[in-house]
Parts: structure tokens; C-alpha cells; sequence
């Protein structure tokens, strides 16, 4: 089919060429770079004078990194783009623009195929999801209003009052800040804008009418390290009810996530009774009511764990659970499961009975955990899991397991070697603990880095090296170097 | 309307002769002689109130076809019933069509039928359906999916999908119900409006407004994001705001570049939804099959729902406030 308003290709093109040195010749005006439609193609349009960090983050915004866009800007070279069936439109002093037709898609009659092409994609806010590593819990602190109204993942973001602003744009981690940042909507009492957020910590702004401002009805903001105040939102997904103490003045909500400060999360009055509303990492948490100082179980909650003081911890489990196994000791009386998730705790999980020996099943979320379990008092590693770590300070190593592995370090070549291990601050420099497997034509072991800085190597056959594809190392107090990592978020 | 055209040809005892359909279409089967052009449907009860789930934005229900049983996508993007060949390949077929432009049916889709579908309590016999390949979308989704059920199954009812409670309410609306039925949930008609839709090659079209321009969009429960042709005049193409740009199969391997935007402003009946994420491509391959382009796709997610509704007899769509 013909182009709907039937211009001609010739107009069009001068008409776009005669835009584009408009746009040159107006002064005073910096143009920012944009993407456009128009005629049934798609137009990126760009200041000539743009900076390479201003071009990257335009590239990554609309995903155009296939475009190689440095070439075309920095050094003229239009091969590649024209042979993806771009044509450069105009080029003035200070603007250059790119055209390419939307062609037709496969056949959308075909309804598998119409529903493959409309399935969802990936989008900003999946490009830029929440921030949770390292993050155990979190929880928002609205005053002057009622926090944002969320369904399912439907977060309905509210500034209150400036009605008379023009425009006001919510920017956020969620929108890459200003590269997206979502044009809201007046409303009676302020604006809104609804966004799709997965549970976690978000960071956000209003732009209103260009002025950057945090939330002033929001008491939780950060620093940015770069001299920027940003206001903190977190999607929560747990809520705690406590339908009782209706008299009471103060309920506070205290757990492991919160090191059990009893002053920290206080609970808000509802006509029931009392309501916090977490988000809260994958993991077991353990948890009490504090009403007007006194502990309390979670009514509702049957999920407990022994507190160590006789007494009862009310239990929450989120994500996947790892079943704990321990073949044999058929004659022992107790077997205890212990390990950096429960601070050691030497009577909180014990393990059941089954045919084969024990087991205890057991909530973790993504890490690297160290555990040992105490049969009759006694402290051993688990025999079936070849992972462990060693501390100096002590007579046995601990079993070691890799919960949700987020890294993979490959070391190609060395064909010949017999055994590589991984070692680094990750496992306390354990040397002979983590086996890299042979795939293909080189070793690999997968394993999870919390967000920062990591210092490791690989032992080959006995000699420790440095990682040859790795060009980041720092020295070591063996005069010899250590090999650099950095997670980030 | 050329509905005849469209419609599941059945032949209820052993009637061999075969007819041209006029319209009206005949809506009451059951005379053993005769020719009908729907599929047989009864329901046991007059209100059938289904469970579903949800993979991404796609509406699943089980229901089942003969003897296989398990999970099928509501589609009202597609007229037919949809079987996922990789679990009727058994099943004899007739030579694929290459009149998808007048019958709506896949170009190049086997065609067989199925002698039962079972929906709740509602039994559809002798229907037409189209086997092609589901593979991917299985695979993207994670779940097993028979196939798809089109509009033809649903015109002659009220059909109510409620979000909140995950629940899919079906009314048959027999003849003397005529255009008056209303579910009971309608009962309060201050929390949602009622926008008209047209029923046209079996596919539900609503006219939305757009900057005075007025745009035909098919309602797709099939479709996870709503799609806007990329060949609309330049009024509408600047109200789109483009975030960024992605690659879709086009022809055999060759993929073809498309945008996403979101479409400000555009008014379905009383209502403006200021911002409508879109998928923007060339929409040239709906024109083919339809002697009409159709200016784009809306999909369930174009509110944050709390129900929708459709009265495909007197024709109006429902949608909660």
C-alpha cells in the first residue's frame, strides 16, 4: 500500500532537509538529540557537537547500538548504516539526521506469529530494574500523604499540589532519569503517573516545569555521591497485619532483617489494629510484635523457629527453599543445621528424621553461605558437598554453598592442566575448594558476588595466577599481585 | 459483512449438500437437517464462571478439545478456533487455504475439526479449527498451550474477565435475550463506561479518537502490547513520544526494525488515556487479509485493569473505572 497522504518522496525529503537547517540556523538553541516519526519512517536526528558520554547514553536509551553511531558522528563513515538501509537525510552545521522505513512485519494473520511479535519485550523498566543487591529490607516513609496506591505491579507515583505547573516529568532509576522520564498527570489535588516496578529500591525525582525537586512529602532520600539528593521508593512485597491491641500506643514490627531494633519500624493504626507494609530480600526472616515494649508472636503466623531463649520467633520464608541432606548417623539422637544464615545458632534448625538419615529444608536467598551441621553436639562438614572453606582460626573447614551463582569465571586455555580451583575473598582464599570444570576449551566455575569490589586468582596445578584475560590487578603483601573484580548493580 | 464466508460450516447430521450463507446468520441450530453455520453451542447453565490464569498478558483457561485437555489462550484477535499442531498432529486435515484475505483463517494453516470443545459448562460440537505451529510461544511463556480460542466461539456471548478475582464470567445469550441481557455485575452502570464495538470479519474493531482523527483498533486479547500502524498520516505519528527502538521477525530469517512509543492522548468513547504504551510497525500484511487496513492493535493492558467486559450481541465493550 501507497503511503497514506501521498507525498511524494522528493518533498519529503526536501521538506526534512529544509527542517533541519532550520533547526541549524536558529540560534542560541542547543538541540537535543531525538528520535522521531514521520512518514511512516523513524528519524534519529542529532547534534553534530554531541559529547561521547551525551551520544552513549542517547545509544543506549533507544537501544541503537547496532547503528555504530561513533562512526557516523566522529568520522563520517556511512557504509555500515546505509548498508542496514538508513540514508542520512541532511546534514547541516550543527545537526545531522538519519532516516530508514518501518518495513512490513511477518504475517501478523498468522496468530502465533501476530502474538510473537507483540509479546513484551523488554522495557526501560526492565533494562533498569530495581537494586537489591545487598539489600535485606526496606520501607517507605510517607508524611502528608498516603503512600503510593500499588496494584499488582502498578505503582501509581503522586506529587501533591503544583497545579499551576505547565508539565511536571517523573524521573527515576526506573527511567534512566531524564533519558525516559514520564510525563504525569494533572489531577485534583497534584499529579500521577502509574509505572510497572518489580519489588525493590528505586530512586526518584519531579521535574517540574524543568525544576528538579525529591518527593518533599517523602522522608526517605539518598545521596547519590555525585551531589545529587534523590528521593527513595521501595515496592514493597510483604505486609504485616497485626489485628489486635487496638488500645495499644505503640506496635513496633523487629526481626533478623532489622537486627531486631525495636525502635526502627514502627507499625501505622488501621480500624483492625495495626499494619507495616516490607519489601523484604529472599531468605528466611525471623520476626516479633513489640506492643508497648512487650514481644509478641505473629498470631496469624504458624511459621516459627526457636529464639534461643525458650521462646518462639515467628517465621517468614521467601523464594525457593535448599534441602539440607545428611546420609547416615541413624543413631544419633539430634542433628542441628548451623551456618552463616542463622549466625550459628546451635539449637534454632534441627534436622528430621528420614529413611536414608537427615534433612531440613531451608529458605535461602542469591549467596554463598558457609554451614556445618552438630550431630549429638558434634560439629561436622557435610561429607557430600565437595565445596568448603577454611578459616585459620579453625581446627575444621565449613561446607560452602553457592546460592543463585550471578557470575561465571572462565579461564581459557591451559588444556594440559590436571586440576584448577578458584580461590578469593569470596571463599577466604581457600586454595584446594573450588574445582573449575573443562567446557569446551576452558575451566569454569560459576558462583554469586555481592555488589563491590572482589579480589581473586586461579590455581593451576598447584601455582597460583593472576587472570590472564583480566587486565585489573593491585599487589598483594606476598609481592605478588591479586586479580580484580568489580559487581556492580 | 461477509460473515459467510467466515463462519465454521457445519454439517449437523449427514446433510451433504453444502449452501451459500446469507445474512442474517442463522443462530438456532438443532434442526436435523438443516445447515448451520456457527458451531453447535449449549451450556448447561446460563452463566458459566471460569477460573483463569495469566502468562504475561495473556488470558489462560483449560478447556478441552475431544479427548485432550489443558490450558488455552482467549484470543479475540483470531476468528477460529486455534489448535497447536505439535498435539493434534493425529488429526486429519483438509489442504492449507490460501484465502486468508476472505476468510479470515491462517494463510497456509491446515484446516481439521475438532467433534467437541469443552468450556466449563459449555460444549461446542463440530468446529472448524486451524492447526499451526505454538512452539514459541509455549517456550517463551513456560506453559503448555493447546491453542487458541477465537472470536467465532465467543459472538453470541456476554463475556466479563475480571482481573481482580482472575475469574471469567460467559453468558450464552439465547434468542429471546436478545440485545437486552446484562450481567448482574453491570448492575452498577456508574463504575464503567460502555464503548461501543463493532464485530467485523470476526474481529471486535473499536474507534478511538485521536488529535480529531478517528482510528479503527482491533481488540486483542492475544496481542501483549498494542501495536499502531507505522503508515498513519503524520497527526497521529507526532503524537507518539518514541522510547526506543527494537527488531521483529519479518519474512523467513530477516528481521525488520519497529519502535516503541507511547501514544498520548488518544480517546476510547468518554475516556483519555494519556499515555499508551505502543508498538509501532507496518501494519501492511493486516490490509491484505481484510481489504481494509486497520489502524492498529489495542491489547488488555491499555488500563490498569479491574475488569473488562464485551456484549458481542449488542455489541458493547465494558470497561471498569
Amino acid at each position: 500500500m501507497e503511503m497514506r497522504n501521498g507525498i511524494s518522496r522528493k518533498a519529503l525529503r526536501a521538506a526534512a532537509v529544509l527542517l533541519v537547517s532550520l533547526l541549524a540556523a536558529l540560534p542560541g538553541r542547543s538541540w537535543s538529540q531525538e528520535m522521531t516519526l514521520l512518514n511512516g519512517r523513524m528519524y534519529i536526528t542529532l547534534n553534530t557537537h554531541i559529547g561521547e558520554r551525551q551520544l552513549d547514553s542517547f545509544v543506549v536509551h533507544y537501544d541503537l547500538g547496532d547503528l555504530d553511531l561513533r562512526e557516523v558522528l566522529f568520522k563520517h563513515k556511512y557504509t555500515k548504516l546505509r548498508k542496514m538501509g538508513w540514508r542520512v537525510e541532511a546534514e547541516a552545521h550543527n545537526v545531522i539526521q538519519l532516516s530508514k522505513q518501518i518495513m512490513a512485519s511477518g504475517n501478523m494473520i498468522d496468530p502465533g506469529k501476530r502474538m510473537g511479535i507483540t509479546e513484551e519485550h523488554p522495557t526501560s523498566a526492565d533494562l533498569f530494574p530495581a537494586q537489591n543487591d545487598n539489600l535485606v529490607y526496606g520501607f517507605n516513609k510517607f508524611v502528608r500523604k498516603f503512600p503510593f496506591l500499588v496494584r499488582d505491579s502498578m505503582v501509581t507515583f503522586f506529587m501533591r499540589g503544583h497545579r499551576g505547573a505547565r508539565q511536571v516529568l517523573l524521573a527515576g532509576s526506573f527511567t534512566n532519569w531524564q533519558n525516559a522520564a514520564l510525563s504525569m498527570s494533572p489531577t485534583d489535588s497534584g499529579w500521577t503517573m502509574v509505572v510497572k516496578l518489580g519489588p525493590g529500591k528505586y530512586w526518584y525525582k519531579f521535574i517540574i516545569d524543568g525544576g528538579w525537586t525529591p518527593d518533599p512529602d517523602n522522608e526517605l532520600s539518598e545521596d547519590d555521591l555525585r551531589g545529587n539528593i534523590n528521593s527513595v521508593y521501595y515496592k514493597t512485597n510483604t505486609v504485616f497485619t497485626l489485628n489486635r491491641f487496638l488500645n495499644a500506643r505503640q506496635v513496633y514490627l523487629a526481626g533478623s532483617f532489622n537486627q531486631w531494633d525495636t525502635r526502627n519500624l514502627g507499625m501505622a493504626r488501621t480500624i483492625d489494629g495495626w499494619r507495616a507494609e516490607l519489601y523484604l530480600s529472599e531468605g528466611t526472616h525471623r520476626y516479633k510484635y513489640f506492643v508497648d515494649g512487650v514481644a509478641y508472636q505473629d498470631p496469624n503466623n504458624s511459621q516459627q523457629l526457636p529464639d534461643g531463649h525458650r521462646g518462639y520467633n515467628s517465621v517468614l520464608r521467601i523464594g525457593k527453599s535448599h534441602l539440607f541432606k545428611l546420609k547416615g548417623y541413624g543413631s544419633a539422637q539430634e542433628v542441628i543445621l548451623s551456618g552463616t544464615f542463622d549466625d550459628w545458632h546451635e539449637h534454632e534448625l534441627p534436622m528430621k528424621r528420614t529413611e536414608t538419615g537427615w534433612a531440613l529444608s531451608y529458605t535461602l536467598g542469591p549467596g554463598n553461605y558457609e554451614y556445618k551441621f552438630i550431630v549429638d553436639g558434634k560439629w561436622i562438614v557435610d561429607p557430600e558437598n565437595p565445596y568448603f572453606v577454611r578459616h585459620e582460626d579453625a581446627s575444621t573447614d565449613n561446607s560452602y554453598l553457592i546460592i543463585g551463582p550471578n557470575h561465571t569465571f572462565h579461564l581459557p586455555g591451559f588444556d594440559s592442566a590436571q586440576r584448577v580451583y578458584l580461590a578469593g575473598d569470596f571463599n577466604n582464599w581457600t586454595p584446594d575448594a573450588l574445582q573449575m570444570k573443562r567446557i569446551g576449551n576452558e575451566w569454569v566455575f560459576p558462583i554469586h558476588l555481592s555488589v563491590g569490589k572482589h579480589l581473586y586468582k586461579y590455581i593451576v596445578d598447584g601455582k597460583w595466577i593472576i587472570d590472564p584475560s583480566n587486565p585489573l590487578w593491585e599487589g598483594n603483601e606476598y609481592n605478588t599481585q591479586n586479580s580484580v573484580i568489580w559487581t556492580e548493580h | 459483512m461477509k460473515r459467510g464466508a467466515l463462519v465454521i460450516l457445519l454439517l449437523v447430521v449427514s446433510a451433504d449438500t453444502w449452501a451459500a450463507h446469507h445474512d442474517p446468520p442463522i443462530r438456532k441450530p438443532a434442526h436435523p437437517f438443516t445447515i448451520t453455520l456457527d458451531p453447535i453451542v449449549t451450556s448447561d447453565s446460563a452463566t458459566c464462571v471460569l477460573p483463569f490464569t495469566k502468562a504475561g498478558n495473556l488470558i489462560l483457561v483449560r478447556a478441552k478439545a475431544d479427548t485432550t485437555f489443558g490450558y488455552f489462550v482467549i484470543d479475540t484477535g483470531t476468528p477460529n478456533l486455534v489448535l497447536n499442531i505439535t498435539y493434534f498432529r493425529r488429526y486429519p486435515t483438509s489442504n492449507p487455504t490460501e484465502s486468508g484475505g476472505v476468510t479470515g483463517a491462517v494463510t497456509n494453516a491446515a484446516q481439521t475439526r475438532v467433534d467437541s470443545l469443552y468450556l466449563g459448562s459449555i460444549k461446542y460440537f463440530h468446529v472448524d479449527a486451524d492447526m499451526i505451529d505454538l512452539g514459541h510461544i509455549e517456550n517463551t511463556k513456560g506453559v503448555k498451550i493447546l491453542g487458541l480460542l477465537g472470536m467465532k466461539l465467543f459472538e453470541r456471548f456476554e463475556v466479563i474477565i475480571d482481573y481482580e478475582h482472575n475469574l471469567l464470567y460467559l453468558h450464552l445469550i439465547k434468542g429471546k435475550e436478545g440485545e437486552t441481557y446484562a450481567s448482574p455485575l453491570l448492575s452498577d452502570t456508574s463504575a464503567y463506561r460502555v464503548v461501543p464495538i463493532e464485530l467485523e470479519e470476526d474481529k471486535v474493531l473499536v474507534h478511538t479518537v485521536l488529535k480529531g482523527k478517528k482510528l479503527r483498533f482491533v481488540v486483542d486479547s492475544g496481542a501483549e502490547t498494542s501495536v499502531l500502524d507505522s503508515r498513519l498520516p503524520n497527526k497521529v505519528l507526532q503524537s507518539v513520544q518514541v522510547t526506543r527502538i527494537t527488531h521483529l521477525a519479518g519474512t523467513g530469517s530477516q528481521t525488520v526494525d519497529a519502535l516503541y512509543g507511547n501514544l498520548k492522548d488518544m480517546q476510547i468513547g468518554e475516556q483519555t488515556i494519556a499515555s499508551l504504551p505502543v508498538l509501532i510497525t507496518n501494519l501492511q500484511s493486516m490490509c491484505d487479509a481484510y481489504n481494509n487496513c486497520i489502524d492498529g492493535m489495542l491489547s488488555f493492558d491499555f488500563l490498569t485493569l479491574h475488569k473488562i467486559g464485551f456484549n458481542f450481541v449488542s455489541r458493547k465493550m465494558y470497561i471498569w473505572k
